[in-house]
């Protein structure tokens, strides 16, 4: 049990890395959204496309259009010229941020975790190539092809599922709760309160 | 753009990294620790989660004017697909992120819980297109 953390001490990392990543990224954690953008990478592509596309557009019009009243206006436009290209700032800030971002950079984030649990794993002690999950878990499901299947249909439980709620328990629980959005907070009742159902009842079973 | 974008990837990277390590340090991709969670014998992970909320939530308060309005309402899939994640997280111990922890701590078992959520994300986008269309609010990102 000494293994991990303390409650205090792992709510100041928890509590700390979503600080974090809203101060680096400028938007709240969500891991089924990666997910989401991962898996439907042909779609965001044509998106990241489009978007790089728009933005060669404004340039290139503002471009023309600086070149044109240069043409016509000489000296003064160009000490005009900073306070349009403030406002261009302005209408760049507005327009929703998020869908800068390429989908490779989400698919990085979620295979980074692995080197995370790795370190985590490493500095430990506690790295052990095992087929199963644990004990408690195969004590539960069986054989190592039952304890497979289950997991299994865990995962599709838990993908169908966050993107029908439209998030999981890093973007309802944690970003959502602390924010306290109605859907974020019903979301978050209900998967917790579903998963102690059936634990509760899969310790049963062990008995 | 190429620079930004480079940026960009070593950001989500290095984030990546750090979340792994806060999380299995926690204890969250131990299948038995989340059990242990879930039937009440040892609530250290949820007043970890508990008190992580609060953190956020305080200062969240103090730059809420800095913060994106985000698209999380209540919508037909909100409980269902909540409960389904519950059962879900229940049986494999693994929510989206913590597949990858667990592949990285040495379950190799996790493959088969990264590609059932795979098909999972693939089944509701499928699903979704033909049956439901309502709007299902994204979360973050």
């Amino acid at each position: 049990m000494n293994e991990y953390w303390s409650w205090w001490l792992g709510a100041l990392g928890l509590g700390g890395f979503c600080i974090l990543y809203f101060t680096l990224m400028g938007n709240l954690l969500g891991v089924s959204a990666s997910w989401r953008k991962v898996v439907n990478w042909r779609k965001e592509q044509e998106l990241d496309a489009e978007i790089s596309q728009f933005d060669e557009d404004v340039t290139g019009i503002s471009d023309a259009l600086m070149a044109e009243t240069l043409a016509e206006f000489g000296d003064l436009a160009e000490q005009n010229s900073v306070s349009q290209t403030h406002s261009q700032n302005v209408v760049n800030s507005s327009t929703p941020l998020p869908s800068n971002i390429p989908w490779t950079a989400h698919m990085a984030f979620l295979l980074c975790m692995t080197i995370g649990g790795f370190l985590a794993a490493i500095t430990t002690g506690s790295f052990k190539i095992e087929f199963t999950l644990s004990q408690v878990h195969s004590q539960i499901f069986g054989s190592n092809i039952e304890v497979w299947l289950s997991m299994l249909f865990g995962g599709i439980m838990v993908g169908f599922g966050t993107q029908m709620a439209g998030g999981c328990t890093s973007g309802h629980g944690l970003s959502g709760c602390s924010r306290l959005i109605p859907a974020s907070l019903i979301s978050t009742c209900v998967f917790m309160g579903s998963a102690i159902l059936l634990s509760l009842l899969m310790e049963s079973t062990l008995r | 753009m190429k620079t930004k974008s480079v940026i960009q990837h070593l950001k989500f990277g290095f984030l990546g990294v750090v979340m792994g390590f806060v999380v299995a340090r926690i204890g969250f991709a131990n299948f038995d620790e989340l059990h242990n969670m879930f039937i009440f014998a040892d609530l250290r992970m949820l007043y970890a989660f508990a008190a992580a909320v609060m953190m956020i939530m305080l200062i969240f308060f103090v730059i809420s004017k800095k913060i994106p309005k985000q698209n999380k309402i209540i919508q037909p899939g909100t409980i269902p697909g909540s409960m389904l994640f519950g059962f879900g997280w229940a049986v494999c111990g693994a929510c989206p992120s913590i597949v990858f922890v667990q592949l990285g701590s040495g379950k190799l078992a996790a493959v088969f819980t990264l590609i059932g959520i795979y098909l999972g994300v693939v089944i509701h986008k499928k699903m979704h297109a033909r049956f439901f269309r309502w709007d299902t609010g994204s979360c973050g990102v």
